[in-house]
């Protein structure tokens, strides 16, 4: 279980989380929307401490991080316990798929190269690229480096799957393989956060929809519920914007 | 003055024992420059406080400054410091047994230090800062993230600068004849004025560093050509 308790974060003078809240059980999967320069994605970041909260409690299982002056060693914990699929990929770029997926087994986890490497390979089957395992990210299209990244992520048996705009870099005929790799992965019971701007993929895959704006916690609830009836005016409006299809006028 | 060909050759082969001299002031200048500038230049860009401006100024004075004159001040200035030092705490230290070329060694190392300081930090800044993120993502450590992601990649970018710097400090390794060491120039000197042919002398010295500065720039172009595998942009 993930629980975020009162999470704070400002750049300079202008406070973009003002306090946040949320909670994850284990195994759902959350989808995070919201206007940009709403905080999601640096509510996100914030998990895996590639932007420093201010304030806040973080807890992972039986984890416990405070954002107040933690360690290194504190710090270190806490991104073991998450891992990160990036809207750019972030694929390091002088290694190969299989590269990029063993090195944290090796590097961090310690297992040895043929463990590793076989587990490597397994993983990007899953993600559909056991033919690629030997090209370099420059040599992938968009939708293939973001299937290694997540495979890359999957690689380290986090306790939560973080997922940052995975398909807003994409070209839109390659964001369908990257969604359906997500899919299939969600029904396997990964613990998940999405922050995404794909509606629909968030009403059909998420069991809890989180909307934000302006750094706060506007209104959430199970999809079915906040999609069709969303109660705050601010959430209505942004539904509207971003899918006109749906009415909810009589 | 005619030329006499058939001694630029007997030139050649004499100098030819002055080389390993000239390569080993380039390596250890190269290297320990190398370390110094990696150093002083994760300082500036994790702006460490005082190590940060400690290194700004190195850089800006070193760089301000000929690499002749700091030899000349490591030479004249070492020794006063090493027996000052010794009578100070009675280490019994004589400057006078400080090999000269240990004087082209540190001087020179100061040299390249700052000149591969700013190589090294253009490299590191050519690394895309995601790089790291995710590195950091997968519960690397931030040692872990640098040795392994960042710095290949970083080296890779700044080869071309690089391998200038070092081609750089070749030919500057010449001034060492200055402290009396025999370096290439100097057995050329040497050569020549026994001789009495100076022309041939130097030219031979000539092709010699030219020699090294190809064996140089190959080892580049091999290098390129591995890293042009997974790296592809530029205007070509």
């Amino acid at each position: 279980m993930i629980q975020l308790t009162g999470i704070r974060k400002t750049f300079g003078k202008q406070e973009v989380l003002k306090g946040i809240d949320l909670q994850v059980a284990k195994g759902e999967v959350v989808a995070i929307l919201g206007p940009s320069g709403s905080g999601k994605t640096t509510l996100l970041r914030c998990i895996n401490y590639l932007e420093k909260p201010g304030v806040g409690e973080i807890r992972i299982g039986d984890f416990v991080f405070d954002a107040r002056r933690p360690g290194k060693k504190e710090i270190h914990a806490l991104r073991q316990r998450s891992a990160m699929v990036f809207q750019q990929y972030n694929l390091f770029a002088h290694k190969t798929a299989l590269e990029n997926v063993i090195e944290g087994l090796t590097v961090v986890k310690k297992i040895c190269k043929e463990e590793a490497q076989r587990r490597g390979t397994e993983l990007l089957e899953k993600v559909g690229l056991g033919s690629k395992l030997n090209a370099y990210p420059s040599q992938l299209s968009g939708g293939q480096q973001q299937r290694v990244g997540i495979a890359r992520a999957l690689a380290m048996e986090p306790e939560v799957l973080l997922l940052d705009e995975p398909t807003s870099a994409l070209d839109p005929e390659l964001v369908g393989e990257v969604l359906a790799v997500i899919r299939k992965i969600a029904r396997e019971g990964i613990t998940m956060i999405i922050v995404t701007h794909e509606m629909g993929f968030a009403q059909d895959v998420a069991s809890h929809v989180v909307f934000m704006d302006g750094g706060v916690v506007v209104e959430e609830g199970a999809p079915s519920e906040l999609f069709t009836r969303p109660k705050e005016e601010r959430t209505k409006q942004f539904l509207k914007r971003i899918t006109p299809e749906l009415s909810y006028s009589i | 003055m005619k030329l006499d060909p058939a001694f630029i050759w007997t030139a050649f082969v004499q100098l030819l024992s002055a080389v390993p001299t000239t390569l080993a002031i380039t390596g250890v200048s190269v290297l320990c420059g190398f370390v110094i500038g990696t150093a002083t230049a994760l300082f500036r860009l994790y702006r460490i406080p005082v190590l940060a401006q400690l290194s700004a100024g190195y850089v800006t004075v070193i760089r301000g400054t000929p690499m002749l004159t700091h030899l000349l001040l490591i030479y004249f200035g070492l020794p006063v410091v090493v027996d000052g030092l010794s009578a100070e705490l009675g280490l019994g230290w004589n400057s006078a047994k400080i090999p000269m070329i240990a004087f082209a060694y540190l001087s020179f190392s100061i040299t390249a230090g700052a000149y591969l300081s700013e190589v090294v930090r253009s490299g590191l800044q050519a690394v895309d800062r995601g790089q790291i993120e995710a590195a950091w993502s997968i519960g690397m450590t931030t040692p872990q993230a640098l040795r392994r992601i960042v710095f290949p990649q970083a080296l890779a970018a700044s080869l071309p600068n690089l391998s200038g710097s070092v081609i750089g400090l070749l030919h500057g390794s010449t001034l060492a004849f200055t402290v009396s060491v025999v370096d290439l120039n100097a057995k050329a000197q040497i050569v020549a004025s026994t001789n009495w042919k100076f022309f041939e002398a130097y030219l031979a010295a000539a092709l010699i560093f030219w020699g090294l500065t190809i064996l140089i720039e190959r080892i580049t172009a091999l290098i390129e050509r591995k890293i042009h595998v997974y790296r592809k942009g530029g205007v070509a």
